[in-house]
């Protein structure tokens, strides 16, 4: 275990290797979830790790050093999938048929494993991400329309899209 | 939806405690509590959304930890190399380093003849060059030399160090790089030292075509034997200029 080190003005080297060593799997997690891909999971908290470092000046310890990496961390996730796929998070009709799952998808699920993972690939891409960021991460929709460049309202729409198919996806399963 | 006009959509914002303002909230509050159809309705959804908890924590690959904990122990380094300059002032990355060299270049060094009227010798991989020593500086330009010969060198070994598979670290090392590279051209430029403007120039295609994330592990491969032989011999020149005249480079 590392020591609690004598805090500065800044948060020091030790602890981010202690932020890493205890939190490192949540990070990675919240970015899997968003990515379907381990290969971007691991580039977004490499990523924001070094945001973290180098904007470390900006941590005014409001939250723990974890929880301001932890969101660094999903920022990053989504600008990685913005990169990777464009046009992601473009809007859907509320009738567009469900995604296909890619292979990649079946191995992120398969590491997520459980019944919500199974739940979600039901879901279109949008609707996925911005369940997760309001029901998991807790982001408020605001937030979430800035980071996925869209408005609130194109994100409430999805909000209740996915909730709704998740419901019923849900329901489903419990009775099998 | 029901009579008075609140769906689910609606109970999902309320259960989120956000998008509906301050009014609608009080609104659908005053609903539940008098519409018992509403509030099972309700009940459900808390159910149902309380149900969906984040599921543990996939553990990340151990290698992928260990890359973590080492990209901070780069970044730390890096920084505090820019920190102290004076022991190692030229580490690549540093734009420390490269601000120091551009201020050197505007107080008039003449670079000019840097490699003009030399024909450049055929230089061996495996020649001394390479050496971590170089020269002290004796004078500005000799502190521009030094600078220069020493980006170009450490250009040569961060590259043979580079990973050969696409990721951010060796995305942000050909950047910095490559930013390096762009300084050093303009102010090449700026003091009217063309032929080693366009030296420095015909290093950043191979840089970028390294930097592109779609590359294959051969092409980099070979990119780099040709951008380390390249370097080797403007690496070359240099050094027989610092033997052969001890004045401005």
């Amino acid at each position: 275990m590392v020591a609690v080190l004598e805090r500065g003005a800044l948060p020091t080297q030790a602890e981010f290797h202690e932020a890493i060593s205890n939190r490192s799997d949540r990070w990675f997690s919240a970015c899997l979830r968003i990515t379907h891909s381990r290969e971007l999971a691991e580039d977004a908290v490499q990523e924001a790790l070094l945001a973290a470092w180098n904007k470390r000046h900006q941590f005014h310890g409001d939250s723990s050093l974890e929880t301001w990496i932890h969101r660094i961390a999903v920022n990053a996730a989504l600008q990685l999938i913005r990169k990777q796929r464009p046009g992601i998070f473009e809007p859907l009709e509320p009738d567009e048929a469900e995604s296909a799952d890619s292979p990649e998808d079946d191995v992120a699920n398969h590491d997520v494993g459980d019944t919500l993972a199974a739940a979600l690939r039901h879901l279109t891409e949008i609707e996925r991400v911005c369940f997760i960021l309001r029901h998991m991460e807790q982001w408020k929709l605001k937030e979430i329309a800035n980071e996925v460049g869209t408005n609130e309202g194109r994100v409430k729409q999805a909000l209740f899209r996915g909730v709704k198919k998740l419901r019923v996806k849900l329901v489903d399963m419990r009775s099998q | 939806m029901n009579e008075i006009g609140i769906n689910d959509d609606t109970l999902t914002l309320y259960y989120y405690r956000d998008g509906l303002t301050a009014a609608e909230r009080a609104r659908v509050q005053a609903a539940l509590e008098r519409d018992v159809a509403l509030r099972e309705r309700y009940e459900q959804l808390c159910a149902d959304l309380g149900g969906l908890a984040a599921p543990e924590p996939v553990p990340a690959a151990p290698d992928a930890v260990a890359r973590w904990h080492d990209s901070i122990e780069r970044a730390a380094r890096i920084e505090h190399q820019r920190a102290t300059p004076g022991k190692r002032a030229f580490h690549l990355p540093s734009f420390t380093w490269g601000a120091a060299v551009a201020a050197a270049l505007v107080v008039g060094i003449g670079i000019g003849s840097y490699l003009s009227g030399n024909q450049v010798p055929e230089p061996s991989i495996n020649d001394g060059v390479a050496g971590n020593e170089l020269p002290a500086p004796a004078s500005p330009s000799a502190t521009f030399a030094r600078g220069l010969a020493v980006h170009l060198q450490e250009s040569r070994q961060e590259l043979a160090g580079l990973p050969i598979e696409a990721s951010s670290e060796r995305a942000m090392l050909l950047t910095h790089m490559i930013q390096q590279n762009r300084m050093f051209e303009r102010a090449a430029v700026e003091n009217g030292s063309q032929d080693l403007a366009r030296v420095l120039r015909a290093f950043e295609p191979i840089l970028v075509r390294l930097a592109a994330e779609d590359i294959s592990p051969q092409d980099a491969e070979a990119l780099q034997a040709q951008l380390a032989f390249e370097l080797n011999v403007v690496l070359t020149k240099y050094r027989r200029n610092a033997s052969e005249d001890a004045g401005p480079i």
